[in-house]
């Protein structure tokens, strides 16, 4: 579909109709105006002070609420679990012992302890509405709330909007999208999948490079001959299709060219002692890359824990094969997320850049509260936590509660949608931005009345 | 400030005008009886052409009624009437003057608010019912009232009943929370909505004067909506006024203008404020509709461009058949000259591309262009409709609309038996009636019957309503579920009365493996406000008697196909009108709304009646298509012309379709794609199933045939397709490949000419011209043997790249 002939209005329940700001946005991947996020400014969708970055650490699998962020401690045995609450820097909180780093940083982070959604509790439906505030419904595929931003704000620093690493998440057993695509926003607005692994020693971004048998000369050659063959079909130079093919060729050739791309993909470039602060493993050395991207303009990073819950040690953790057992929250999972959060939040925080960066790091559902015979925890989508972080968000906060059992919230309930809305809220999206969807039917980026959770700012 | 500026542009405006004054005086609308106590209306004076309406007058008019008693008429030509009687308005422009009578009855007494035609309406157009406010599905705090107004029982309780009656107060109307509200006399999150000295305050304030009765039987019928005028050729510049009336059952006229919803098909040709003023931004042609009450209307402007052009020209272009002389008709009234004819080895290529997803050989490319028959290509047309490639790219296509993949269809031999029937159908050219006949009322084993599969694929009847409509009629009925379609006529009720056609098909599982699709002879589905099933009925259809043994989808499918539905018919011609043609008469492909009209009506109309009148065979369809000169014309416009993307004035260049640029490359270089699960040398045209791995058909846009959308296929370019053809390994390990044809080359003892010269007709099916010769020469010549390879590949590589190759053009 050609973007700019979509319905891009932008309405307002106060009775303003803020016109088509992204109509002339569309524009601009035609070279004729400025960046859609300019107008998209001037239009009062993105608020140009608030205009910040984000990071999603997705604990793919599901982590339990028991066992990390909202312990029971006086829960008897088959609900609290093995582990035990540690104190944090922060007075009010209280986090499992699996995340000693972690909990020296609670002063910069928040907690939701009242996540639930009402869907099914199976993975994809979790990781659709954890990224896009919505269940699809009708096969309609909605955009990743990074898809969003690159759609709304457009790239900057000459850095594609969106990456996604190391990895889509492949089937979780659902065969249902997990919306991690830009959807109905159409292709151009997919994020950069890297699609491979930076904790190897040979790592290198697929596609973004020539491979090794095209020389600098030739890939001069390659340009220029398609240049000069391109003059012969004067007819499709006014074809604006053509020309978003052609504004993609050079956005290509200009990011393979980019020495800020080319440096911001090379983690080679950190210390031996800054790799192992992370970890050396795809999530730890992922977060380490989402830093260096974000740094060097990136808008948004999603960081897949996992990319399957099958036959991998996950957060998955029912007890028996193909998924995880328990013990691995403290044997493995756990401390390959304390490593690279706890680094990820530090470094951040000492650049400055934590100001100008949320960090949401979450799971798509929580566990059940009573250990099952197998001696694990089964899918409950009725309660779960969600660290924020970072972007205005202020530290040190505990958002609602749950019972006695972490099975129900009990205070103050947030569901995908809130929070989804949250991140737009913090990154500086106007809730009521409409986005162009197939059929007429206005979409607009959280359904009205979605709230953001205004506490933890 | 504005107004100045507003002053400015209007005293142009008069400028321009003097021109068009010269044409007759028009006064709509042609005849109007007032029938309320302080009842207004508009009227519309404008210049025409021999009744066509072509602006509005722009100098200085002089209204005037012959008794004021009876109906004054203000400076803007908007009348109020005020006692019964008959009177005459005149508007005089300089010499000339135009008359109308009009006829008032009913002003004795104070009119009476109706909940349904005079609540309602207000509290829609002022925000209060709409999605972003109370209209939400969950309301607003807690005031929640129905989409845009449709559930006037439910509304008329919510305002009158639910907080504790806090909402209306009739005994002190004034202190209505209802009005107190979008006063903003009390806090109100949406503003202020209207003041005390509005018209919609003086209804809604009436309304609770009168006792806020609610909807009764005796409410006069609103039957229809209209647009006046009723089509129109403005020049750009030009604002314009619209009148839009409310017919009722009695007769009655009113004028509605003030509470309509207007919206733009094309807001790059005419955008259309709120309050119903067009302004024509450039030449083309649009659409401008009006939804009031659930009921919607439009009217069709045509905006010529500047230069003419002269009558001549549509009679000397290429006129091959009935599809041209209405393209003309439409260019014409646009002044868009047609493009000429393309050339031979265009012809061949689009062709090929359309039709089977494969480009000509060099051999076939040359004789075709040598071969001196005057009919030569009507000849390949006929030779292209009967190749075996041709039921490849049709099966894909039709597997495309129903959804064929592993992710719905776990069991192979299910999928297996679904693409069997469709490719049976394809082979046989089966008419498209009968085709979708077999779909909607299969039964039987899985298996064995793989039409039933559509049952497996969509076992929910909402999925099943939905995609019905969606696939087979080019309409969303989705919004319908829910709430009455607000851009369209369907209602909640008409949706659960056709969903109740699919409420008695039961899949079981099958003794022997798959499934068994069986008619069952109960169970309804339940209208989830109602609470009770609606009775059978095709949307627009007769209500369906269940006769025992008789299965409903019969009664679905003679309706379905029946020449009287429309929308049977324009679905599948749009769909392969636009395959062909590169853009739908009505696009989006799959949105046959009234609102969304055709770019060309008459042509739509011939269209399809062509296919009814050949039994619905697709081949005949495409043999009409692809014979027009429309279908042959060149992608570059008419010298001297600008770019036409809408009317077929020129070919519309696009992007090849992912499955078929990667059977392109395969072609191109002589290295066939591998496919897991597949033999070799299968193409990617050939696949059964969506879901077989394929990065590169997955970054170019294949769909994943999750739901029933047009919009799955994309050609939307990404930084992912170009870094992959940079960089990646499709294209980048054919070239490379030994089996590639680049390997003949690599020999120092081929001439560089030679070698240069089988590369371009490889890709393009032409030599090339003397300076991409020598070019291409060149960086052939400046390398060492060793090199030689590597500088193929990267003259390969520029030309299977190039836009020229990319496209279909």
């Amino acid at each position: 579909m050609y973007r700019v002939d979509a319905e891009k209005k932008v309405h307002f329940c106060d009775g303003m109709s803020r016109r088509d700001f992204l109509h002339a946005g569309a524009l601009s991947y035609l070279g004729l105006t400025l960046p859609g996020y300019l107008q998209a400014k001037a239009y009062g969708a993105v608020n140009e002070k608030k205009e910040k970055n984000c990071i999603f650490l997705f604990m793919v699998g599901g982590p339990s609420q028991l066992d990390t962020f909202d312990m029971k401690p006086d829960a008897p045995a088959e609900i609290r679990g093995p582990y035990r609450p540690i104190r944090t820097n922060s007075p009010d909180i209280q986090i499992s012992e699996i995340f000693p780093r972690t909990a020296r940083h609670a002063d910069k982070f928040s907690i939701i302890r009242s996540m639930y959604h009402s869907g099914t509790g199976v993975h994809d439906i979790g990781h659709q509405m954890m990224q896009t505030g919505r269940q699809f419904l009708n096969g309609l595929e909605q955009p990743h709330a990074g898809c969003v931003a690159s759609y709304v704000m457009g790239e900057k620093n000459g850095m594609p909007a969106h990456v996604l690493m190391p990895r889509p998440i492949g089937p979780t057993g659902g065969n249902m999208p997990h919306g991690q695509t830009a959807g109905f926003l159409g292709k151009t607005f997919d994020p950069l999948v890297l699609n491979a692994d930076p904790s190897l020693p040979d790592f290198e971004v697929p596609d973004l490079l020539p491979p090794e048998y095209i020389s600098a000369m030739r890939l001069q050659r390659r340009q220029s001959l398609r240049a000069m063959v391109d003059q012969s079909v004067k007819q499709l130079d006014e074809n604006p299709d053509a020309r978003l093919l052609d504004e993609s060729f050079q956005q290509a050739y200009s990011l393979m060219s980019s020495e800020t791309a080319r440096e911001a993909f090379d983690i080679n470039q950190e210390s031996e002692e800054t790799r192992d602060k992370y970890g050396r493993n795809k999530f730890g050395q992922s977060c380490l890359l989402a830093r260096r991207l974000v740094e060097r303009g990136v808008r948004f990073v999603t960081v897949n824990m996992f990319e399957t819950v099958f036959n991998e040690i996950t957060w998955d953790i029912h007890g028996s094969a193909p998924f995880s057992p328990l013990e691995c929250y403290e044997d493995l999972v756990g401390p390959m997320f304390d490593k690279a959060y706890a680094s990820l939040l530090d470094e951040l925080q000492g650049s400055g850049l934590l100001e100008d960066t949320m960090v949401v790091a979450m799971g798509e559902f929580g566990r059940t509260p009573k250990i099952n015979p197998a001696g694990g925890r089964d899918h409950w989508p009725q309660a779960w936590s969600t660290l924020m972080a970072g972007g205005g968000i202020q530290g040190g906060r505990v958002i609602g509660a749950t019972d006695a059992i972490g099975a129900y919230p009990v205070d103050r309930p947030v569901t995908p949608a809130e929070l989804i809305a949250t991140v737009y809220h913090g990154i500086g999206i106007d809730l009521e931005t409409e986005l162009p969807s197939p059929g007429a039917r206005p979409v607009p980026v959280v359904d009205y009345g979605t709230e953001p959770v205004l506490e933890l700012f | 400030m504005i107004g100045s500026m507003r002053w400015v542009s209007l005293s142009l405006f008069v400028m321009l005008a003097g021109v068009v004054a010269a044409g007759e005086l028009l006064l709509l609308p042609e005849t109007l009886e007032l029938r309320q106590q302080g009842q207004e209306h508009q009227l519309l004076l404008g210049v025409g052409d021999g009744g066509h309406w072509t602006g509005p007058v722009t100098e200085a008019i002089q209204w005037a009624s012959s008794d004021g008693a009876i109906v004054t008429v203000d400076e803007g030509g908007k009348l109020t009437a005020h006692a019964d009687g008959e009177v005459t308005i005149t508007a005089t422009v300089g010499d000339r003057a135009i008359r109308r009578r009009v006829a008032v009855t009913g002003a004795g007494a104070p009119p009476v608010r109706s909940f349904v035609n005079d609540v309602q309406p207000v509290l829609y157009k002022t925000g209060c019912s709409t999605g972003p406010c109370h209209g939400a599905a969950s309301g607003k705090n807690g005031f929640n009232l129905s989409l845009r107004g449709y559930d006037h029982f439910r509304d008329h309780e919510v305002l009158t009943r639910q907080a504790k009656g806090r909402r209306i107060s009739t005994v002190n109307p004034a202190d209505s929370l209802f009005l107190l509200k979008p006063l903003g006399d009390v806090p109100h999150e949406g503003g202020q909505r209207f003041e005390a000295d509005s018209l919609d305050y003086r209804i809604l304030f009436d309304w609770i004067s009168q006792g806020a009765p609610g909807p009764v039987t005796s409410d006069t019928a609103f039957e229809r909506l209209e647009i006046v005028p009723a089509a129109m050729e403005l020049q750009p510049g030009v604002t314009q006024p619209l009148l839009v009336q409310a017919h009722y059952g009695d007769g009655t006229v009113r004028d509605v203008t003030r509470w309509v919803k207007f919206d733009t098909s094309e807001d790059t040709v005419a955008v259309v404020d709120e309050g119903g003023t067009v302004t024509v931004q450039k030449a083309g042609s649009a659409a401008i509709t009006a939804w009031y009450a659930s009921k919607v209307a439009l009217t069709e402007i045509n905006v010529p461009r500047a230069e003419a052009v002269a009558p001549e020209v549509y009679q000397i272009a290429a006129n091959h058949n009935y599809i041209d002389e209405r393209i003309h008709a439409k260019l014409a009234q646009l002044n868009i000259a047609p493009a000429a004819l393309c050339d031979d080895t265009t012809f061949i290529r689009r062709a090929y591309i359309d039709t089977l997803g494969i480009l000509p050989t060099p051999t076939e490319v040359q004789a075709f262009v040598e071969d001196g028959a005057a009919n030569k290509r009507v000849t390949l047309i006929d030779t292209i409709l009967g190749r075996p490639e041709f039921i490849d790219y049709w099966t894909y296509q039709w597997s495309d609309l129903l959804l064929i993949s592993s992710k719905n269809l776990k069991d192979s031999k299910e999928l297996n038996a679904f693409y069997r029937f469709v490719r049976e159908a394809v082979e046989e050219n089966r008419p498209w009636d009968a085709f979708v006949r077999d779909i909607v009322t299969a039964t039987g084993n899985t298996q064995e019957n793989g039409a039933a599969n559509y049952f497996v694929l969509h076992r929910e009847i909402p999925d099943l309503t939905e995609t019905t409509s969606q696939a087979f009629l080019g309409m969303s009925i989705t919004c319908a579920r829910c709430h009455n379609h607000p851009l369209e006529k369907w209602t909640q009720d008409q949706y659960y009365g056709f969903a109740n056609l699919f409420s008695r098909v039961r899949v079981k599982n099958g003794k022997s493996g798959g499934n068994d699709v069986v008619a069952a002879s109960f169970g309804d589905v339940l209208h989830p406000l109602r609470g009770k099933p609606k009775a059978p009925q095709p949307l627009d259809g007769e209500v369906v008697v269940d006769e025992p043994g008789k299965d409903r989808r019969f009664a679905l499918a003679t309706w379905l196909t029946a020449p009287e539905n429309p929308y049977f018919t324009r679905a599948i011609v749009n769909r392969v009108w636009k395959n062909f043609m590169g853009r739908g008469l009505v696009e989006p492909v799959d949105d046959l709304r009234l609102t969304n009209p055709a770019t060309n009506e008459p042509l739509m109309e011939a269209l399809c009646l062509d296919l009814q009148e050949q039994g619905y065979n697709l081949k005949g369809l495409m043999r009409s298509i692809m014979t027009s000169a429309a279908y042959q014309r060149a992608a570059q416009a008419a010298d001297g012309a600008a770019p036409d993307r809408i009317n077929y004035s020129q070919y519309i260049a696009r992007r090849l379709a992912a499955e078929v640029l990667l059977d392109t490359y395969a072609q191109v270089t002589g290295v066939p794609t591998e496919f897991s699960g597949y033999p070799s040398g299968y193409r990617a045209l050939q696949l059964r199933d969506s879901l077989v791995a394929s990065y590169f058909l997955d970054a170019f846009g294949r769909p994943e045939r999750r739901q029933t959308c047009s919009c799955e296929r994309t050609e939307d370019a990404s930084i992912a397709q170009t870094l992959h053809l940079a960089n990646g390994d499709t294209l980048n390990s054919k070239l490379r490949d030994e089996a590639s044809f680049l390997s003949a080359y690599v020999k120092e003892s081929v001439d560089d000419d030679v070698a240069v010269e089988a590369i371009f007709w490889r890709a393009f099916g032409r030599a090339p011209t003397p300076s991409e010769q020598e070019a291409c020469v060149s960086a052939l010549a400046d390398v060492s043997a060793e090199e030689r390879r590597g500088a193929l590949e990267d003259i390969a590589w520029a030309l299977l790249t190039s836009k020229e190759f990319l496209y279909n053009h």
